[in-house]
């Protein structure tokens, strides 16, 4: 088991490094630079541009380059942003809260609901309810999120006025309930795939499970079909919920990028594609490493958790 | 409304303001002192009261107003530092920091333009409480010159030598050489305190950065970062105002979010950007708010590298101006907010020529144009001359729906008169590099401002000396070289007379209509949204930002 | 050899295609049925659809602009330029069906061999690339976008892959998974008892059974695929203008959705209809040939 660990984290080392390099080459080999919008308004010439990009060190060799942000990385200094000087790690930080909010509240209600939804499915096949929870979860797959997002906003907000048309709170009231209030419409748009997602795994996990030899053997005991479900099929139909679950860790935080723009929510999705924008570097890499390894992290204990459930899988990987 | 019929709007709207200053009815004030005067505005409250919070759809980042930061910077640097003059909406030097603008009648500058004495404030403060000194000054100009310090551009302050300080409230220096446009740079340089950033290691890194000391109306607040900026009111402010207890500078990147938002009254101010052109309709229609259409100086306008073969040839440049359907484009895809413009200044510039060519719709005369100058239609009915087609690309700023469209109508015209036009839209970070710095673009469509502040000063753009591409120091991306241009060029810097000016960019103005450096479209109109209650704003040309005058806004009810 | 016979289940004849009990199944499966019916339909409409209006989707008639779907010669209605929203529309499946199905190729071709490799050989080979896999999903698909947006400049070509690039890697871990699992069998261990070369084993033993599971990746890839040019073009860095598909006609909708709502509509409609279908069809795919549905 330790060997197994131990591989395993030497692999996600090696990868990290991998990962770096290919984002840091993507990223330096794309046009155009952190200064290009500045230029914009017609203020800096190519000569004001050139002057800056040699003092921030833009016009070396990329190779020297990577070396250097890499020593300072190894050494915990993940940078500072080209656009506003601060440390990257702050920056990064200012962002998280955000989507750690929008993220696990959606998670966690489309879990639950979703759950529900698919185990009340598996159970009563082909009823009335399953066939309707079935077409919906597919229409709600099928739904662009951006598409929905803006419709709800112009339903809700605009046209209804029940609810605000975006931000974390009010300006000046951030009580609980102004949170909460301003949360429903993007949760709402997050949820709605996101519920779809897990009735559909929870309902095939669930139908797998109770066509199980086990099962039938309970059944034939004689046992409450009550019990059967709670504490035998359950509890199996449930663990590879939690290996997708700890797949879905990355997204926690690299949160939803098009709903965070529209509903104007303050998270780490926004500040990724702000960043690709602005071409500021040392924050995309930050951002880059920082998901890579929450990937790795959930894509072992997911592994793990696999091996867990089906001894027959062998961890020859 | 017609040219004619604006043109004289402008002028009796000048010779009131004339009027108004040289009866000393207060500089700071004469932008709501004529609305006052009506009676039909309250007046401000005695003491700074409610707060504002101003919709942009960029997030401003940088807090040292010398370093390279863009509209949305400045519009945080009105508010939290002061230069020593600025340029009110009607052209004339207001002096700020300064005790009285500087010129050859008075002194300030002497005759041959080359020594500058600038006598200061006493009464202004720090926002730290320290007085503001000529130390200061000087502080900040070395800074600009110092090698090290991340400047925005250092034209005009380079010719800056032999600072002294005659006096804590005077100083002097010598330029290099004459150059009037100074007067309107140093109109757009913040002065920043000598004692806070003098004793950071690195002015690049300084804490300062992050958390500025001005001498402007507002106090740094807080900034929320991916969120917002809040400012407080300075109660020490040595000019009129604030009267507001706090300004909000909220980022909201989505331009329909923004507009959401400020349709749902969650936003008070939308500017910078403004309404776009298909809101602002609607949005006049909406209660409880009203649209200001605003003059900017951005002059959009299709530009050229006239290296790139097919528009070196002139008779191509005006065939391709005469198949432009001008009006359509501002009348459907702009909803008429725009206006069409012929030169590249803007019409409520001190130096803008009226007396230009005008442009007329005219496909027909394009085609035989072209027919005379040799290019014969191909087989797919593109044109060719000498096995060169008549094919090129054009390029913007991804994501901006106006233009994608104008672009669309754009390449259906000139399909007709036998030109391939190609869409070739980029984003920002990559359009702005070098591809239009170094000139490797075919046709850009773009909206500059070619004033510094209010000075017409085009030699960056246009001189022959300026072209990057060709190692020259410049913003003339469009590779134009004329000799006779510029002469008047260098005439028009070292003239300090007005009129004389006038006279000089005038001749400019008609040299680069005719040889169609760049094909004018139209002098953009922002529409700026504002809450109804919320009186004070001015729209003003000259200054990078029009939030530059949020002391003087307040609620009136 | 008469070893290779042994594919066959020995005896039974050859059935015929739709009455095997695997297309029983999906016959049974009426959202399956409604869903490639739908696709065939949509599919159809695409291609001769253009061919059949009066209108062009690229022609400009600014004096015609915004007209209301159902009040005139346009069947439903007008873009902002006063292009035809049908016309449009259908072009616009064109593209965003080719690039669907195109994707769905190249992602399913190298998702297919990473996978069977990895899951065969396993140990170190195996390893690496399904760390390769690791890697390529700690990009964020925008990282990736941002890469070929940059380095070509968007087009069709480049769109396909930018989206195959991000998608085979669910492939390749569901191919590699079911691959490991099926050495296992009985058959799979028989086969290499008998001296089966590896490349026979890989492809004409494994593979082959483990179809189910990558048909219904196939079916599942293309809706992702279909969604991905939406998200992708709503962003900027998809399909340019002029050429229509349904992501770039919703990106300059969102802008009119109080004025206009119709262009944006429309558009999502055809996606959200087009990808539904695809996920019925994977859906009933997976039904109808996951054996363990014939047992009680």
């Amino acid at each position: 088991m330790s060997a197994f660990l131990l591989r395993r984290f030497a692999q996600a080392v090696l990868l990290l490094f991998i990962v770096s390099m290919i984002g840091f080459a993507i990223l330096h080999l794309a046009p155009g630079g952190p200064l290009s919008q500045f230029a914009a308004g017609g203020e800096m010439a190519q000569q004001d541009l050139d002057r800056i990009a040699e003092q921030l060190g833009l016009n070396r060799p990329s190779p020297i380059q990577y070396a250097e942000w890499l020593g300072r990385m190894l050494a915990g200094d993940w940078g500072h942003s080209y656009r506003d000087g601060q440390p990257v790690l702050h920056v990064i930080a200012s962002h998280i809260g955000a989507t750690l909010e929008l993220m696990l509240t959606s998670t966690l209600l489309a879990m639950l609901i979703g759950a529900w939804i698919g185990i009340l499915g598996a159970i009563r096949r082909y009823s009335m309810f399953d066939s309707l929870a079935t077409v919906g979860a597919m229409i709600a797959l099928s739904i662009p999120t951006f598409w929905f997002g803006l419709v709800v906003i112009y339903v809700f907000s605009v046209w209804l006025g029940w609810l605000p048309a975006g931000n974390r709170y009010t300006i000046g009231d951030g009580s609980l309930l102004n949170r909460v209030h301003h949360l429903v419409g993007p949760v709402m748009v997050l949820a709605l795939v996101s519920t779809a997602v897990w009735s559909r795994y929870m309902r095939s996990s669930m139908l797998e499970v109770v066509n199980q030899d086990y099962v039938r053997t309970a059944r034939a005991k004689g046992l409450p079909e009550r019990s059967i479900l709670i504490r035998h099929a359950l509890r199996n139909a449930l663990l590879p919920m939690i290996t997708i679950a700890g797949l879905h860790v990355p997204t926690l935080l690299s949160g939803a990028l098009v709903t965070e723009t529209i509903f104007t929510w303050p998270g780490m999705g926004r500040l990724f594609l702000d960043s690709i924008n602005y071409r500021d570097y040392p924050v995309v890499m930050g951002i880059l490493m920082f998901t890579a390894v929450l990937v790795l992290l959930g894509s072992l204990v997911a592994d793990l958790l696999y091996g867990i459930a089906d001894p027959r899988i062998s961890r020859s990987g | 409304m017609t040219e004619r019929n604006s043109k004289a709007a402008a002028y009796h709207r000048r010779d009131l303001m004339a009027l108004m200053l040289s009866a000393g009815a207060g500089s700071l004030l004469a932008p709501i002192s004529f609305a006052q005067a009506q009676g039909k505005v309250p007046a401000p409250p005695a003491k700074p009261r409610g707060q504002v919070i101003a919709g942009i759809s960029q997030e401003p980042t940088v807090f040292n107003p010398l370093m390279p930061g863009s509209e949305v910077d400045q519009g945080v640097w009105w508010q939290l530092f002061s230069p020593l003059w600025f340029i009110a909406p009607d052209g004339q030097f207001v002096p700020d920091l300064a005790r009285e603008v500087p010129s050859v009648t008075n002194g300030g500058i002497s005759a041959d333009g080359l020594t500058w004495k600038i006598k200061l404030r006493t009464d202004a403060k720090w926002h730290d409480g320290t007085p503001f000194t000529a130390e200061d000054v000087k502080f900040t100009l070395d800074l600009i010159n110092t090698p090290g310090f991340r400047a925005r551009n250092r034209v005009g302050h380079s010719l800056v030598k032999d600072i002294a300080i005659a006096a804590p409230d005077e100083i002097h220096w010598r330029m290099k050489r004459a150059y009037s446009p100074y007067l309107s740079i140093l109109a757009l340089t913040f002065i920043v305190p000598g004692h806070i950033l003098g004793k950071a290691g690195d002015p690049n890194t300084a804490p300062f950065n992050s958390a500025p000391v001005g001498t402007g109306p507002f106090r740094w607040g807080e900034r929320v970062a991916g969120d917002r900026v809040l400012l407080q009111a300075s109660t020490a402010y040595h000019g009129s105002g604030p009267h507001l207890e706090r300004i909000v500078f909220k980022y909201i990147p989505d331009l329909t979010a923004l507009y959401t938002q400020f349709r749902t009254g969650q936003v008070d101010y939308l500017g910078i950007g403004g309404i776009p052109a298909y809101f602002a309709k609607e949005a006049e229609a909406l209660k409880g708010v009203r649209v200001i259409r605003s003059p900017t100086p951005f002059i959009e306008h299709i530009a050229l590298n006239l290296e790139f073969a097919p528009f070196a040839d002139k008779a191509v440049r005006e065939a391709l101006y005469l198949a432009m359907d001008k009006q359509a484009r501002i009348d459907a895809i702009y909803y008429g907010l725009p206006v069409a413009t012929e030169s590249f200044l803007p019409r409520e510039s001190w130096a803008f020529e009226p007396q230009l060519a005008v442009h007329k719709h005219d496909p027909a005369k394009a085609n035989a144009l072209l027919d005379a100058a040799g290019w014969t239609r191909g087989g797919d009915g593109i044109r060719q001359k000498n096995g060169v087609r008549l094919a090129f690309s054009n390029s913007t700023t991804a994501g901006n729906l106006g233009r994608e469209q104008s672009q669309q109508l754009l390449q259906q015209d000139w399909k007709q008169i036998g030109a391939e036009m190609k869409i070739a839209n980029m984003p920002a970070a990559v359009i702005w590099g070098e591809f239009w710095q170094k000139s490797k673009f075919e046709s850009v469509t773009v909206g500059s401002n070619f004033m510094i502040g209010s000075d017409p000063d085009v030699t960056p753009r246009f001189g022959s000396r300026s072209i990057p591409a060709k190692q020259g120091a410049g913003l003339n991306t469009y590779q134009y070289q004329n000799p006779e241009l510029d002469r008047l060029l260098e005439l028009g810097a070292s003239q300090f007379d007005q009129a004389e000016r006038r006279k000089t960019y005038g001749q400019v103005q008609r040299i680069v209509r005719d040889d169609l450096v760049l094909l004018p479209v139209y002098q953009s109109v922002m529409a700026e949204g504002l809450k109804d209650g919320l009186t004070g704003f001015a729209a003003n040309i000259n200054c990078s930002s029009n939030c530059w005058n949020m002391r003087e806004w307040y609620w009136a009810r | 050899m008469s070893f290779v016979n042994i594919d066959r289940t020995d005896g039974l004849p050859a059935q015929r295609f739709w009455s095997r009990p695997g297309f029983k199944r999906f016959r049974r499966h009426k959202l399956a049925v409604f869903g490639t019916l739908a696709i065939i339909a949509l599919t159809l409409a695409c291609i001769v659809g253009p061919w059949l209006l009066p209108y062009s989707d690229t022609y400009i008639d600014i004096r015609a602009r915004f007209a209301l779907p159902f009040s005139g010669p346009h069947i439903l209605g007008t873009d902002p330029l006063g292009r035809d929203v049908l016309a449009r529309l259908l072009m616009a499946g064109r593209i965003s069906l080719a690039v669907g199905f195109a994707a769905m190729m190249i992602a399913m071709a190298i998702g297919i061999c990473v996978g069977l490799v990895a899951g065969f050989y396993e140990g170190v080979v195996g390893a690496a690339l399904m760390r390769l896999v690791d890697a390529m999903l700690c990009f964020p698909s925008i990282f990736l976008l941002l890469a070929i947006s940059a380095l070509i400049q968007p087009s069709v070509p480049s769109i396909v892959l930018l989206i195959a690039a991000t998608s085979w890697m669910e492939v390749a871990r569901v191919v590699e998974a079911q691959i490991r699992s099926l050495k296992t069998r009985e058959f799979a261990q028989a086969a290499v008892s008998f001296g089966a070369s590896n490349k026979r084993i890989m492809f004409r033993e494994l593979l082959p059974n483990a179809v189910a599971p990558i048909v219904v990746a196939a079916t599942l890839n293309v809706a992702h695929a279909i969604l991905a040019e939406s998200y992708i073009s709503f962003l900027g860095y998809g399909i340019q203008a002029p050429t229509p598909s349904w992501g770039n006609m919703l990106e300059s909708a969102q802008s009119y959705l109080t004025s206009a709502p119709w262009l944006a509509i429309l558009p999502g409609l055809a996606i959200t209809l087009a990808v539904t279908s695809f996920n019925f069809v994977g859906d009933g795919l997976r039904d109808a040939l996951d054996p363990r549905m014939d047992l009680p």
